[in-house]
């Protein structure tokens, strides 16, 4: 690769609005700009992992047939259903320079609040209220003492995690919490013509966040607070709000994805989320998303969690054990980190 | 030359298919000072790096006392005598001062560890041979800019120097501070070190180089000595005659825009008071540290206003961020462009319109796509930005050029009130020209000016009334015209 594709982060994580055509200085001059405009969107982060997915794709559909079943997919897609929020959310903290280690455990937590409330005689909507109302305010402590008191995120939350998981332990003394009513179920396991409730919301969501964080002025700015966040200050743009804002999304998403969990399952458990912050990390960086802040998109992390998917169900199809899953994820977030260090010292060097 | 210390003979380096230095001829006496000035991408830096031993030439030698020396990388220039002062300091900010000096070379004992007493002596022994009261156990990080600067050159007279390259030494000192840097060098000279002085400021290449080349294009343009006049260097770098560095001055402001009314901010500034009227550049002159900057971070609402208030055509406002002050129209180009004006892995176009998106989007925020291409566009054009295509990665662009992308952030912003601090730093004299002329006309269309800088024959040549700073006031407003550098040298620091 050149050094000025647009392959290159700094270009790819360039939103649409700004830029549609994301011409290289070489596409400018070539006669024909459409061309230089397609050969622009094939070299995007978004279009190699595509190119890797079908890759992945091709390969398992021919080693186990079975990975072309209908129940398969299906259940590729469910379980992609809780990673997904957690890991637009992420997304989002990471373009404003961030980082939530929070994530999981709050889905945890949520998922325990949530339960107790139903097993409580509380009304649905209510006690779904209330499961959010517990993620929110996680994600407000987050963002409070990110955004307000200027502690490093990566301890900020450290703590919350701790805290988030072990009070859901406390709440639950370990214990599975189940019985929940039937009309709280339906939310996990209703359908819509066949396609799963979750789902529907999930994708709803994602293209609302995308098209929100490349044309809508309020949440664009994170670009400009992520990568230099004094200068966006300067520039008048209100960067503590945003960063407060991207900690209460990003715990108000993994609420969202404790409910799907809980209702799915129907019951909640303190370890529900287990290791889902470092999912959510290793997509969103396989995306596009870089530690430095102020690059990444919600379609690379979606993208990025697709493949995360298909190469632990690979694991499973190849009758390889579960507990590999971690070794798994591991693994490729090294590796998308790794490239991103990789990137960014090309970029350094030239 | 028998006496050159350091001399670079035919020296031509190419980037790729780009002739960077052809046949580049210079040497240095001992107990000399030799300045190398030229514009922006004149090849001063790839030729320092030749010499510091960071890049092998294509051709051409480099001798050190005669003879012929060829390093494979910068240590063993170090280790020949050759130490470079870069612009962008290598100091650790954790460390102090003589840990800095002595880098990875502390004196220790046989077992490797750290005789401290000695590390201490030896910096205070190379401190107070320089004439320089530094406190060895301070930590770097705490000192001010000229301070830092005394403990690079501190570091490379421990490495034993005959050969001293300074690269912009000055671009962040105050005068005093600049000064006591020359009389510095000058004892140098006198130990018969020879010294390579690079520098875009060509009152002070005057005023203590021994000889100048210029470079241009690469080329040796010519080579003068310290009684050659500024017009005849600065046509020598550019290869033509720049007439009129500064643009006339508006002989009639308008009405009175802008006012501070004894604004003041505990430790910083105290009872300043001004006013700024319509097509008006106003200087702001004094030494680094008077207090210049944070007034202005006061008024455009990033550091709180702790006392008095500003008005805005006669109202009294209240501006608590930067956000506000810029939707009243007022602007504030920051001095450090690297950290606090520029998002540098962002294209140009970003950039150019970072502070003026809110006036690029729909009413519910959605951002137009073709006005900002437009707006971008548009800039890039009036202030000749190059390249010019504004989807390049801003930190791809020279320093000139993102100079002039930081201008055009706040040219589209359209205020009323701009704020300019130290606008022309580290570019070169072309883009300098440009820049004056930009907010010239500006203030011609209306706007108010004020115009931070220390470098004096630009506030003198611009503005049309100056304010002087010295330790958190405002001590005096003179007439542009008729003040003198040393008028405003009596008043800035008396």
């Amino acid at each position: 690769m050149s050094s000025q594709v647009p392959g290159d982060p700094a270009t790819a994580r360039v939103p649409a609005p700004i830029s549609p055509a994301a011409t290289t200085p070489v596409g400018r001059l070539a006669p024909f700009a459409a061309v230089g405009r397609w050969r622009a969107l094939l070299r995007t982060r978004e279009a190699a992992l595509v190119l890797l997915i079908l890759v992945v794709t091709s390969a398992l559909a021919l080693a186990e047939p079975r990975f072309l079943n209908a129940s398969n997919l299906l259940s590729i897609g469910t379980g992609m259903v809780y990673e997904l929020p957690v890991a637009a959310g992420m997304t989002l903290v990471l373009i404003l320079g961030g980082i939530d280690l929070s994530v999981g455990a709050i889905l945890g937590l949520t998922g325990v609040v949530t339960a107790m409330a139903l097993r409580s005689g509380m009304a649905v909507p209510l006690a779904v209220l209330v499961g959010f109302a517990t993620a929110g305010s996680a994600g407000a402590l987050n963002g409070l003492l990110v955004a307000r008191f200027g502690i490093a995120p990566f301890l900020v939350t450290l703590g919350t995690m701790s805290i988030a998981r072990g009070g859901a332990t406390v709440l639950t003394s370990g214990y599975f919490l189940s019985g929940l009513p039937a009309s709280y179920i339906a939310i996990g396991r209703g359908q819509l013509l066949g396609i799963p409730y979750p789902i529907l919301v999930v994708v709803g969501l994602l293209l609302v966040c995308d098209v929100l964080l490349k044309r809508w002025k309020p949440l664009h700015d994170a670009f400009y607070a992520g990568h230099n966040p004094a200068a966006a200050y300067l520039s008048g743009i209100n960067v503590s709000r945003l960063v407060f804002g991207g900690y209460v999304a990003s715990a108000l998403f993994a609420g969202l994805a404790a409910v799907f969990m809980t209702s799915r399952l129907a019951m909640g458990y303190a370890r529900f989320g287990d290791m889902a912050e470092l999912r959510a990390i290793a997509a969103a960086v396989l995306g596009g998303a870089s530690f430095s802040g102020g690059t990444g998109s919600i379609l690379g992390s979606t993208l990025g969690v697709l493949l995360l998917a298909l190469i632990l169900n690979g694991f499973v199809l190849l009758r390889l054990s579960v507990y590999w899953q971690g070794v798994v994820s591991g693994l490729m977030l090294i590796v998308a980190v790794a490239v991103d260090a990789w990137r960014r010292r090309r970029n350094e060097a030239r | 030359m028998t006496d050159s210390i350091l001399s670079v003979e035919r020296v031509s380096k190419s980037f790729g298919r780009h002739k960077v230095l052809d046949e580049v001829t210079f040497a240095v006496r001992a107990g000399s000072i030799h300045a190398l000035v030229g514009e922006n991408g004149a090849g001063k830096s790839t030729l320092m790096n030749i010499i510091g031993g960071a890049l092998p030439p294509d051709a051409g030698t480099v001798s050190i006392e005669g003879r012929p020396v060829s390093f494979a990388d910068p240590s063993e220039a170090i280790e020949a005598g050759i130490s470079t002062v870069h612009q962008e300091f290598s100091l650790f900010p954790n460390r102090s001062v003589a840990q800095n000096i002595f880098g990875h070379r502390e004196p220790a004992d046989r077992f490797g560890f750290i005789r401290w007493r000695a590390l201490r002596e030896r910096a205070h022994e190379i401190l107070s041979d320089m004439g320089v009261d530094l406190d060895p156990d301070a930590l770097v990080g705490h000192l001010s800019v000229g301070a830092r600067q005394l403990v690079e050159i501190a570091k490379a007279l421990s490495l034993r120097a005959r050969i001293l390259i300074l690269d912009e030494p000055t671009s962040a000192l105050s005068d005093r501070e600049a000064q006591r840097l020359f009389s510095l060098l000058g004892d140098l000279k006198s130990r018969g070190v020879g010294i390579v002085y690079i520098s875009h400021r060509l009152g002070e290449v005057l005023q203590i180089a021994d000889e100048i080349s210029v470079l241009r294009d690469g080329r040796l343009a010519g080579r003068t000595t310290a009684d050659a006049s500024p017009a005849d260097l600065v046509s020598l770098m550019v290869g033509r005659h720049i007439e009129d560095i500064t643009p006339p001055r508006q002989t009639s402001p308008g009405r009175e825009i802008f006012a501070a009314e004894r604004v003041g901010r505990a430790g910083a500034f105290s009872d300043v008071s001004f006013r700024v009227r319509e097509r008006e550049i106003l200087g702001f002159a004094g030494l680094v540290g008077s207090g210049r900057s944070e007034v202005a971070r006061a008024i455009f609402g990033a550091d709180g206003l702790e006392a008095g208030r500003v008005c805005l055509d006669g109202h009294a406002l209240k501006i608590a961020s930067p956000r506000q002050a810029i939707s009243h129209g007022i602007g504030y180009l920051t001095e450090d462009r690297k950290t606090l004006g520029l998002f540098l892995p962002m294209p140009v176009r970003d950039n150019i319109v970072a502070a003026s998106l809110w006036k690029l989007v729909s009413r519910m925020g959605w951002l137009r796509p073709r006005a900002i291409r437009a707006q971008s566009a548009a800039y890039v054009q009036r202030l000749d930005i190059r390249p010019a295509d504004d989807q390049v990665e801003t930190l791809n662009l020279s320093g000139g050029n993102q100079q002039k992308v930081l201008l055009a952030k706040w040219l589209s912003v359209e205020p009323r009130v701009l704020i300019v601090d130290e606008p022309t730093r580290g570019v070169d004299v072309a883009a300098k020209a440009g820049i004056h002329r930009h907010l010239r006309a500006l203030a011609d269309q209306g706007a108010a000016v004020i115009l931070i800088s220390s470098d004096l024959p630009e506030v003198l040549g611009l503005s049309d009334r100056i304010a002087v700073f010295r330790q958190g006031r405002l001590v005096t407003i003179l007439d542009a015209t008729t003040a003198t550098q040393e008028d405003v040298m009596r008043y800035a620091s008396a």
